[in-house]
C-alpha cells in the first residue's frame, strides 16, 4: 500500500494528536483502580460471601467450619424465623404502596399553584434526610399509652389505641412511622420524573377534553413510570431490610410481632452468637430480594415506558 | 429605544378594571390550596415541633401534660443536661470526625472513578462501568454478616477503620460525579493537553473545580449518610467512648426509665444540624436526588 507523502504526514499527525488527547492509555485504569478494588472487597465479595457463609458454622474466634446444610435445615424448622418473613412480607405489602401512592400524590399536588412550594418539598424531605434513630425515639414517645396520639384520639373521643402492647398496632405503627420518615425522598423522585413530561402534551389533552383523572391515569402516570418503576424497586429492597424502627421502637415485641427478617439477623449473631446461622438467615434475605427484584423487572415491559 | 404606547403589550386587566370574576376564582384557589398544604405541612412536622416542645418540659410533665404544648415551667436547662447525662459532646465530636473522614475519602475515590469512567478510554471501561451501575441496587445491609467476620478475621472489630472502610465505595458518588463530568465540553481538555498539561493535572485543576457544586451536594450526602448510619456502627462499635450519636441514642432510648425530655433534647441536637444543611442546600439536593435516579436508565 503506498501513500502518498502529504497523506501519510496527516496520518501521523492525526493519530499523535488523538493519543494525546486522550492522554496515556494507562491513567484510565490508574484512576478507577482505588474505586474498584474498594467495590470488590467491600461491597461485591461480602455480598458473594452472604451467600456461601450459611454453608458454615462461624464464631468470633475466628472459626469456619463447613455445616453443610445444617444452618438451613434448622431454619426451616425455626418458627422465629418463618414469622420474621411473615412480619417482613407484610410490612412490605403495606408499606410499599402507601409510601409509592403518598408519594405520587404529594408530588402531583406540589406541581400545582403553590405558596411556597420549595418551602413545602423541604419539609416533606427533612425527615428522610434526618437519622432514622432520632426519629424512631421520638415515635416511641409519641406511641406511648399517654403519649401525644393517643391524647389527640381521646379528645376526639376514641378511646386508646394499644400501638406498642399490641401486635397488630404495633406493626401498623412501625409502618406509618416508616412512610413519614421515608416517602419524601420518593416523593422529589416521583417529582422529577412528572418535571420531565412535556407541557406541551398535558397541554394538548387538556384542549382534548380529557378530564383530570383520565389525565393522570392515561397520560401522566404512564409518562412517569420509569420515575414510579425506579422508586418503587429501590423502596420495597429497602423495605425488606427494615431494621431501625423495630429495633427502636418495639424491640420486635411485643412477642415477635415486629420482628424484621434483619432484626433476627441481627439477635441470631449477636444475642444468640449464632453468626454462621445469621448468615444462613441473610443468604435466605438475598434471595428473596434478588427474586422480588428480578419480577419486577421482567414486569415492568408491562407499565413501564421510557420513550416519553 | 423608546417604546412608543402602541407597542407596549396592553396589560391583560388594568388595575383600574378591578379582577376579572375568572382571575378571582383562580386567586380564591391558589389561596385555598396553599392555606391546605401547609396545614398538611404542620400536621406533619408535628412529631418534630413535639420533640422540641417535649425537650423543654419538666420531666414529670412529659406525658401528664396531654395536648398541652408547654409545661409548668419551661427548661432550657434539659439541654445542657441531656449533654452531660448522654455524653452528648463525646458522641457528637465522633460523629463529626467519623462524618468528615468518611466525606473526605468517599469524595476522593469517587472523583477519580467518575473521571476514569466519563473522560478518559481504557479497555473494559464499559464492563466494569456495568459492574458499578449493577451494585447501586445491591441490598448493602446483607452483607453486614460476612463484613463483620472479615473484620475479625484481621482483628478491625471496634475500630473506626471498620467503621469507615465498607462506606467509601458505594457506586452512587462515582455515578453521580459522572453524569457532571460527561457534560463538560471535550475542547477544554483538549486545550490543556496541548499545553502540556498531564492527565492528573486536568483532573485537580480543570475538572474539579468544574464539578464543584455536584462534589457538594455529593458532600452533603455523604456526610448525612454518615451522620444517619446506624445498623453497621451497631454491629462494629463496643467501645462507648467510640460511638456515634445514633448509638448513643439508642442506648439512650431501649434503657430502662427512659429520661424522655432528655433524650427529646439530645434528638433535637442531632437533627437540627440536618434540618439546616437541608433547608440551606434545598435546591441542589432535590436535583441531585433527581439526577441519580434518571442519570441510571
Amino acid at each position: 500500500m503506498t501513500m502518498t507523502p502529504s497523506l501519510r504526514r496527516t496520518a501521523t499527525a492525526a493519530g499523535r494528536r488523538g493519543s494525546s488527547a486522550a492522554g496515556w492509555a494507562g491513567w484510565g485504569w490508574i484512576f478507577v483502580l482505588p474505586g474498584l478494588v474498594g467495590l470488590v472487597v467491600f461491597v461485591v465479595t461480602p455480598m458473594v460471601a452472604s451467600l456461601v457463609l450459611g454453608f458454615y458454622d462461624a464464631t468470633l474466634l475466628g472459626g469456619l467450619t463447613p455445616a453443610g446444610l445444617e444452618n438451613f435445615g434448622q431454619l426451616v424448622r425455626d418458627q422465629q424465623f418463618i414469622a420474621s418473613i411473615g412480619v417482613t412480607a407484610l410490612f412490605v405489602t403495606i408499606f410499599v404502596p402507601l409510601n409509592i401512592g403518598l408519594s405520587l400524590a404529594m408530588a402531583l399536588w406540589l406541581r400545582t399553584r403553590l405558596a411556597g412550594r420549595a418551602w413545602l418539598r423541604v419539609i416533606f424531605l427533612i425527615p428522610a434526610l434526618s437519622p432514622m434513630v432520632a426519629n424512631a425515639a421520638v415515635f416511641r414517645m409519641l406511641l406511648q399509652r399517654d403519649g401525644l396520639f393517643n391524647s389527640v384520639l381521646d379528645t376526639i373521643g376514641i378511646s386508646a389505641i394499644p400501638w406498642l402492647s399490641e401486635g397488630r398496632w404495633a406493626l401498623l405503627a412501625i409502618i406509618l412511622v416508616s412512610v413519614w420518615q421515608t416517602f419524601g425522598y420518593n416523593m422529589i423522585i416521583i417529582g422529577a420524573g412528572l418535571d420531565l413530561i412535556n407541557p406541551d402534551v398535558i397541554a394538548a389533552s387538556r384542549i382534548d377534553g380529557a378530564g383530570p383523572v383520565r389525565r393522570l391515569w392515561s397520560l401522566m402516570i404512564p409518562l412517569a413510570s420509569p420515575a414510579l418503576f425506579f422508586a418503587t424497586v429501590m423502596t420495597v429492597i429497602g423495605a425488606w431490610q427494615t431494621f431501625a424502627q423495630s429495633y427502636i421502637i418495639t424491640g420486635g415485641g411485643p412477642g415477635h410481632s415486629t420482628t424484621t427478617i434483619m432484626l433476627y439477623v441481627y439477635r441470631a449473631a449477636f444475642s444468640y452468637n449464632d453468626l454462621g446461622y445469621a448468615a444462613a438467615i441473610s443468604a435466605v434475605l438475598f434471595v428473596i430480594i434478588a427474586s422480588v427484584t428480578l419480577i419486577q423487572v421482567w414486569g415492568q415491559k408491562k407499565w413501564v415506558h421510557y420513550d416519553g | 429605544m423608546t417604546a412608543s404606547p402602541t407597542t407596549r403589550p396592553a396589560p391583560v386587566v388594568s388595575p383600574r378594571d378591578g379582577v376579572s370574576p375568572e382571575r378571582r376564582r383562580s386567586r380564591r384557589g391558589w389561596i385555598v390550596n396553599s392555606v391546605l398544604a401547609w396545614v398538611v405541612a404542620f400536621i406533619f412536622m408535628v412529631p418534630i415541633i413535639w420533640t422540641f416542645l417535649t425537650a423543654l418540659k419538666p420531666g414529670n410533665e412529659v406525658f401528664s401534660t396531654g395536648l398541652r404544648p408547654f409545661g409548668s415551667e419551661i427548661l432550657w436547662s434539659n439541654f445542657a443536661d441531656a449533654w452531660t447525662e448522654i455524653g452528648f459532646g463525646r458522641l457528637l465530636a465522633n460523629s463529626l470526625t467519623v462524618a468528615a473522614i468518611t466525606t473526605v475519602l468517599t469524595l476522593t475515590v469517587a472523583t477519580c472513578t467518575a473521571y476514569a469512567f466519563s473522560r478518559l478510554r481504557f479497555r473494559g471501561r464499559n464492563g466494569l462501568f456495568v459492574l458499578f451501575v449493577l451494585t447501586l441496587t445491591l441490598p448493602m445491609e446483607i452483607a453486614v454478616i460476612p463484613l463483620f467476620l472479615g473484620f475479625n478475621a484481621v482483628n478491625l472489630l471496634d475500630t473506626w477503620t471498620a467503621l469507615i472502610l465498607p462506606s467509601l465505595f458505594g457506586a452512587f458518588g462515582a455515578f453521580l460525579l459522572r453524569q457532571f463530568m460527561l457534560q463538560i465540553p471535550s475542547e477544554i481538555e483538549d486545550a490543556a493537553r496541548i499545553d502540556g498539561a498531564s492527565t492528573p493535572r486536568i483532573l485537580t485543576t480543570i475538572i474539579v473545580p468544574l464539578v464543584r457544586p455536584a462534589l457538594s451536594v455529593l458532600a452533603i450526602f455523604t456526610f448525612l449518610a454518615s451522620w444517619n448510619s446506624f445498623l453497621w456502627p451497631l454491629i462494629i462499635l463496643n467501645s462507648m467512648d467510640k460511638w456515634t450519636l445514633p448509638l448513643g441514642l439508642a442506648g439512650f432510648t431501649t434503657q430502662t426509665g427512659t429520661q424522655w425530655e432528655l433524650l427529646m433534647a439530645a434528638c433535637v441536637l442531632t437533627i437540627l444540624p440536618v434540618i439546616i444543611l437541608v433547608a440551606v442546600a434545598q435546591r441542589q439536593l432535590v436535583a441531585a436526588i433527581g439526577a441519580g435516579a434518571f442519570g441510571g436508565r
